[in-house]
């Protein structure tokens, strides 16, 4: 058992040290650690405009979120891993070749990521929150209840996933049956009691209200999920023989008006047959932008009139560039290699498929301005949302090239392009807050995008391309 | 015969490791080429640099006359390359894969083609499946049919036998032999020294990255010796060095 859990975390740490760098890698808890000590300090000004309640709950449903990427990509990591590297494959499909159950190398793999990336991520911040304290008066119990919830928060997030994963393998009906009772069951609950439906989540309401009852509860509810999604899993994958119609050919002649039609039709239907042209759209851009329109609206008040939509629409268009990870997260530069294909080439024609799919932010924002009775915003915020976009993905290009997963972990990259986009978001924000129509100066970020774009694909056409 | 691949010098090294140390051999147009060497000898770094996949550290090299650190692009247009791993992108069905070899290499009548190449090597009832669905030795197939589709002039194959059962391995061998007959060059490398020896015209052995001999497979049976024999006491020989 031991053994296998220590070499599930070399593993882990392996493959993110090879795609980010051990020193890069290494230094991602320091600042973590860094942004919680020194975002502490900011907490007296932040509690004069957000009332604590609604920090608290933000910080919480970001722990949440990482809970569901961390157990999101341990289930979809061995798919991602053998497209990226190759023949890869992870100890926690393994089952088959080791004399170990499935149960039991699915929980180590489960105690694996809990204690990594509590160490990566949790920790880090708790203790940076907990160094904090005593020099922004909280007291050294809250900063650990913090510490606690947080963690808690994180391991629904996962055990989540995993439950909802095993069930999805196991019986589809069963899992469409549960998601809409628990739907109508919450719905109805808010309907008749008026509760913000955020107190139902067991951390956030244990770090209002601390009592060792409500914490044995969340527990339980926490041990239950766990226990299920091991008694549920299975690694067995489904091997299929399915057949497809050729779609590339009529595709492709349908994108000729394109530069190139061959390598966008490529990435279209990678998109369409992966599931992620719907999946990433619901889980990656639809339902984290209704929660940040739902914390969002809570910060109306202290925001310039029309200042939300604007907010709004610079926040999509920053999440918008992420779409350039989709159409690049299953591919690396191996299958072209036998190709006359350029590494600034593959740029190219991902970032035509990534121009299509700007119509999906550009819907949104403009049914957000519409349905928030800002239609007299509508053009200036879909310009600022979309140029926005742009530029960080001109960005992301220029600093990771094919690979912009690099952004998450390796530090010095995260800081440069957080640098260079805050410059930006700042001044078309306050551009947009002082007059609605200075918004539309954003086209002037096109520029710098296309210049980014531009520099990006010498610099990665200069280097040997990675996917070996 | 004009020489159709010159290296002169060719060396990489990844951080303090040499892959490739030094080496310089020229192929001439019509040879069956194969470079023969242990695991970890250089052989995939040797025939990567040749495609213009990977920057040299050292030294040079032309293909077809095409520099392959100046223009890898055109190295790349001009030759057929199967990979030591066989990816074809996952989500194409095999027959997209062709179709999009063919938009990327601008070939005509592509569908006659890609139709040929599914009943030559047999996998007709497999093209409409996808990539990541198909067995080892179907991707081995694709891969071969989208290296050859545009009939290059010279292709350079990174063990081409080996995911392939014994009667497809015999109707490769069959095409390689008949391929290099019509003119054409064949660059292959292996370390099955007994498929080398039965259908190389040339061979060079590498071992620690460095060139240890280089000849035509008739001197060895002019001495009445074998290849993999030949091979092995070379290597031993170096090991002790």
């Amino acid at each position: 058992m031991f053994e296998l859990f220590t070499s599930m975390v070399k593993e882990e740490w392996r493959m993110h040290s090879t795609m980010f760098g051990s020193l890069s890698f290494a230094l991602f808890p320091v600042m973590i650690f860094g942004i919680a000590f020194m975002g502490a300090f900011l907490l007296p000004l932040v509690r004069s405009t957000l009332p604590a309640g609604n920090l608290s709950l933000i910080i919480h449903s970001n722990f949440l979120l990482l809970g569901f990427m961390v157990g999101a990509f341990g289930l979809l990591g061995n798919e991602v891993m053998n497209r990226r590297f190759g023949q890869a494959s992870f100890l926690a499909y393994s089952a088959r070749s080791l004399p170990l159950s499935e149960a039991h190398i699915f929980f180590t793999f489960v105690v694996k990521d809990v204690i990594y990336y509590f160490f990566l991520w949790v920790f880090p911040f708790g203790f940076g929150y907990i160094l904090a304290s005593p020099f922004i008066s909280v007291p050294l119990n809250v900063a650990l209840l913090l510490l606690l919830t947080l963690t808690l928060s994180f391991l629904y997030g996962l055990c989540t996933v995993f439950f909802l994963s095993a069930m999805y393998a196991r019986s589809r009906p069963l899992l469409m049956g549960l998601v809409l009772l628990l739907g109508v069951v919450g719905g109805l609950l808010v309907a008749f009691t008026g509760m913000n439906p955020a107190l139902f989540f067991p951390p956030l309401h244990l770090y209002a209200a601390f009592s060792w009852v409500n914490l044995i509860l969340s527990l339980i509810v926490l041990s239950v999920l766990f226990a299920l999604a091991v008694l549920l899993f299975s690694p067995e994958y489904a091997g299929t023989t399915r057949e497809y119609r050729n779609m590339f050919s009529p595709l492709a002649k349908r994108l000729s008006i394109l530069s190139d039609p061959a390598l966008a039709a490529k990435d279209m239907i990678d998109l369409y047959r992966s599931g992620s042209a719907i999946g990433q759209t619901l889980f990656s851009f639809l339902i984290p932008l209704a929660v940040i329109w739902f914390f969002l609206s809570l910060l109306g008040p202290y925001l310039p009139p029309h200042g939300l939509i604007f907010l709004f629409a610079i926040i999509t268009g920053v999440i918008a560039s992420t779409m350039y990870t989709w159409v690049t997260m299953f591919d690396s530069f191996g299958p072209y290699a036998c190709l006359p294909v350029t590494v600034g080439r593959l740029i190219s024609g991902k970032l035509i498929t990534f121009s299509l799919m700007q119509i999906v932010p550009a819907m949104f924002i403009a049914a957000a301005a519409l349905l928030s009775g800002e239609a007299v915003n509508l053009v200036p915020s879909v310009v600022l949302c979309l140029a926005v976009s742009f530029y960080a993905v001109g960005i992301m290009i220029w600093l990771t090239g094919l690979s912009p997963n690099v952004l998450v972990y390796d530090v010095k990259v995260m800081a440069i392009y957080f640098v260079l986009l805050g410059i930006a978001l700042t001044i078309f924000s306050a551009l947009a807050f002082a007059n609605p129509l200075y918004a539309l100066a954003s086209v002037l970020l096109f520029l710098p995008a296309w210049l980014f774009v531009q520099k990006g694909k010498a610099r990665w056409d200069a280097v040997d391309p990675s996917g070996f | 015969m004009t020489t159709i691949l010159e290296a002169q010098g060719l060396s990489k090294n990844y951080g303090e490791v040499t892959a490739v140390d030094n080496i310089s051999l020229s192929v001439k147009g019509g040879a069956l080429f194969g470079l023969l060497g242990p695991n970890g000898s250089g052989k995939t770094t040797m025939i990567k640099m040749l495609t213009g996949q990977v920057r040299p550290t050292g030294g040079s090299a032309t293909v077809l006359g095409f520099d392959v650190i100046k223009d890898p692009v055109g190295v790349r247009d001009r030759v057929g390359i199967i990979p030591e791993q066989e990816t074809p992108p996952s989500f194409l069905s095999a027959i997209e894969y062709l179709a999009f070899v063919g938009a990327v290499r601008k070939i005509p009548d592509l569908e006659t083609k890609a139709d040929w190449w599914f009943d030559f090597l047999e996998f007709r009832d497999k093209k409409n499946v996808l990539c990541k669905d198909l067995s080892r030795g179907t991707r081995q197939k694709l891969m071969f049919a989208q290296a050859f589709i545009h009939e290059p002039t010279l292709a350079l194959i990174d063990e081409p036998l080996i995911n392939f059962d014994p009667i497809m391995q015999d109707v490769v061998k069959e095409y390689l032999a008949a391929y290099v007959k019509k003119g054409k060059t064949i660059f292959i490398s292996t370390h099955i020294l007994e498929v080398a020896e039965e259908i190389c015209s040339v061979f060079a052995i590498l071992h620690k990255g460095r060139l240890l001999h280089t000849g035509p497979v008739a001197d060895l049976t002019a001495r009445d010796e074998h290849l993999p024999q030949f091979f092995l006491s070379l290597v031993r020989k170096d090991r002790h060095v």
